[in-house]
């Protein structure tokens, strides 16, 4: 599988022996797709592989640590969704890869995209691959966009950007473009300032500025956030449609599960700055993994189960200036224990892999394991 | 049976109220502005009489038809010599001005989008300048190059630079932050196309406040410095120089002060009328309309 998150050499030796039957153990629901997906990413070069990325905030009294050493790959034309709750890291995450983060920021590890590691990437270049090959959607197309400049502008500006084309005929190919997404009379509504467009409409203009030279990947950070619930299904349509035309491979960030179900391939759950279970779409609303995941899925109101009280994942976030050692959600985990303390690797589980002891560890032998990791920390 | 009133589309028109023009109060300090400018154009034609022509038997003269605004010490025509003031003054103050801004909004504009070091070197060296006080620094520098209506223009832009620069930089800083310029990087728009085409645009707007403001200043302290006999030097007619010359008879011939100390109110009005109309189109809440 993807690299695993190797943190202490000595938990290596422990792992060995369990993966393997905590693989066959899983009531895994590998269905034909999952595992042609799982059979082509051991074959084909990742589009964007994250190794190890960690970004820290720093602050005049304290280091907030946003994204706590995430490893992550995502297949070329792939559909990953990035779930987690505000504040967990996720448009962090693709802040990173844009290279838009603050300066105070400091992001260590490596973004590989095609191969070629981001973060150490000279300024200029990181330019010329933004809104080229690499674009991103943000939230709030309320405010992403110019309210002094005319819609049209601002995607042909994209462009212009990029290419040595003509004004006219980066006129000519944002029209195309506007019609693309979706606006009705593009050529009459090119010159008109946002304000004048309702907000589905401005995140078509936004999407299409996106997709202005296109892109292999696409980030899209909470794209259906801000608008309402039947324009969010138009704008998840015409993305799903769009990546498939243009053959992209889009990071949907959300915290959105039922976003998650409608249109991902495969699924990274991240939480307090880490990413807890990768896994296909099926596989994890099927048989979630990581307690985590499960509280989330069990937090979500479902049909069958009409009454009574919403299930509500104890606890509080962990500070991210003071984050907790090894795993990050252990204070709200109800199968908590000693070995906790340590990060926990990434292992093999189905079609995916989790970021959690249960996986490794086996309960019995769990007070002895303990001894042996903090006998050696 | 019911006669249909015609529907009027009043409410059409009122719904472009040009706010970037300042609205109603700006309008009517445009006009006031475009009719002095027009007066200061158009001088020779509109003067009377020749604002250097001694008349011996009309010294103090008092107002009448053929001179509106009286006569001086040496008998020359008041409203001729306020016209032909109208181009000194007008022309300081709004030369002026924008000599400052074409300094003080790129350095601003740098200092703000760039931060860091830049930043710090570039505000250090505006601070230095806005230490001084004003009037100080105009002196000493009409001290090194003489006085006349060039050097007051120069030592008012040098004035003026600094307060420029920094009103530039407080808005672009807030500009710089706006997630359209965050999408415009995104886009992989170069850091020149972004401050021209998106962190200028709007952050513009309360330098061209303050800018309207400032000329307003400018009249001012260019007559201080006339008065001074620091700025135009006699015979030219300009309003602080006639300001200086007709304290000295204030009780005898006041229409010697009056008028040109009205000339003054008059544009400081214009300028003013200005800045507010535009301050108020400029408002966040009145944008968002």
């Amino acid at each position: 599988m993807s690299a695993p998150l190797e943190k202490d050499g000595q938990e290596d030796g422990q792992k060995g022996g369990t993966v393997g039957a905590a693989v066959t153990a899983s009531p895994t629901t590998a269905s034909s797709t999952t595992a042609s997906s799982t059979t082509a990413s051991a074959t084909a070069a990742p589009i964007l592989a994250f190794d190890d990325v960690r970004v820290d905030y720093r602050g005049r009294s304290s280091t907030v640590s946003a994204v706590a050493g995430v490893s992550l790959e995502l297949r070329a034309g792939e559909t990953f969704g990035l779930v987690g709750e505000s504040g967990c890291g996720k448009t962090t995450l693709s802040m990173a890869v844009m290279g838009l983060l603050p300066d105070r920021a400091q992001v260590s590890g490596e973004i590989r995209f095609r191969g070629e590691d981001l973060v150490t990437m000279p300024a200029g270049r990181r330019r010329r691959l933004r809104g080229d090959d690499v674009s991103m959607v943000f939230q709030d197309p309320a405010t992403s966009l110019d309210a002094t400049f005319p819609i049209g502008e601002q995607v042909a500006e994209t462009i212009r950007a990029h290419r040595s084309v003509s004004r006219r005929e980066a006129r000519d190919r944002a029209l195309q473009l506007l019609a693309e997404v979706g606006i009705p009379d593009p050529a009459a509504r090119y010159s008109d300032p946002p304000h004048r467009l309702s907000g589905g409409m401005r995140q078509r203009v936004v999407i299409a500025a996106a997709l202005a030279n296109d892109p292999d990947l696409l980030l899209a950070d909470e794209p259906t956030t801000a608008l309402d619930v039947t324009i969010q299904a138009q704008i998840l349509d015409l993305l799903a449609q769009l990546k498939q035309r243009h053959g992209m491979t889009m990071l949907l960030i959300t915290h959105d599960l039922g976003v998650v179900a409608q249109i991902c391939d495969r699924v990274g759950v991240m939480y307090a700055g880490q990413l807890v279970e990768v896994a296909p779409v099926d596989q994890l609303f099927a048989a979630p993994r990581h307690p985590y995941t499960r509280a989330l899925l069990q937090a979500l109101p479902s049909r069958a189960q009409r009454s009574g009280r919403l299930a509500v994942v104890e606890g509080q976030v962990p500070d991210l200036s003071e984050p907790p050692s090894g795993c990050r959600f252990k204070e709200r985990c109800p199968h908590r224990m000693p070995v906790c303390d340590t990060t926990p690797a990434a292992t093999p589980a189905g079609a995916g892999s989790v970021a959690c002891w249960l996986e490794t560890v086996d309960r019995a032998t769990n007070v002895e394991l303990a001894e042996q990791v903090g006998g050696a920390a | 049976m019911i006669a249909l009133e015609p529907v009027t589309v009043t409410s059409r028109r009122r719904r472009i109220p040009m706010p970037r023009w300042g609205g109603r109060e700006g309008m009517a300090g445009w006009i006031i502005l475009g009719v002095l400018v027009l007066v200061a154009l158009l001088a020779p034609v509109l003067a009377p009489h020749s604002t250097e022509a001694i008349d011996g038997s009309r010294i103090f003269g008092a107002p009448d038809w053929s001179h509106p605004f009286g006569s001086d010490d040496l008998g020359r025509d008041v409203f001729s010599r306020v016209l032909y003031a109208y181009r000194a003054s007008l022309s300081i103050a709004i030369g002026s001005v924008l000599l400052a801004m074409a300094v003080g909004i790129p350095i601003g504009l740098i200092a703000g989008y760039a931060g860091g070091w830049t930043d710090l070197v570039l505000m250090r060296a505006v601070d230095l300048l806005l230490a001084f006080p004003a009037l100080l620094l105009a002196i000493s520098l009409i001290a090194i190059l003489g006085p006349g209506g060039l050097v007051a223009l120069l030592a008012i832009a040098i004035i003026y630079v600094p307060i420029m620069a920094r009103v530039v930089r407080s808005s672009v800083l807030v500009v710089r932050n706006q997630p359209y310029v965050l999408g415009a990087r995104a886009r992989g728009a170069s850091h020149w196309a972004i401050v021209r085409g998106h962190v200028l645009p709007n952050a513009i707007g309360p330098a061209l406040v303050q800018a309207s403001v400032l000329m307003a200043f400018a009249i001012i302290i260019e007559a201080a410095l006339s008065f001074l006999g620091l700025g135009a030097q006699p015979p030219t007619p300009e309003l602080g120089l006639m300001l200086a010359e007709g304290n000295n008879y204030l009780t005898q011939a006041p229409w010697v002060e009056i008028f040109p100390g009205l000339a003054i109110a008059l544009s400081v009005l214009a300028f003013n009328l200005i800045g507010d109309g535009l301050r108020r189109s400029f408002d966040p809440g009145q944008l968002a309309r």
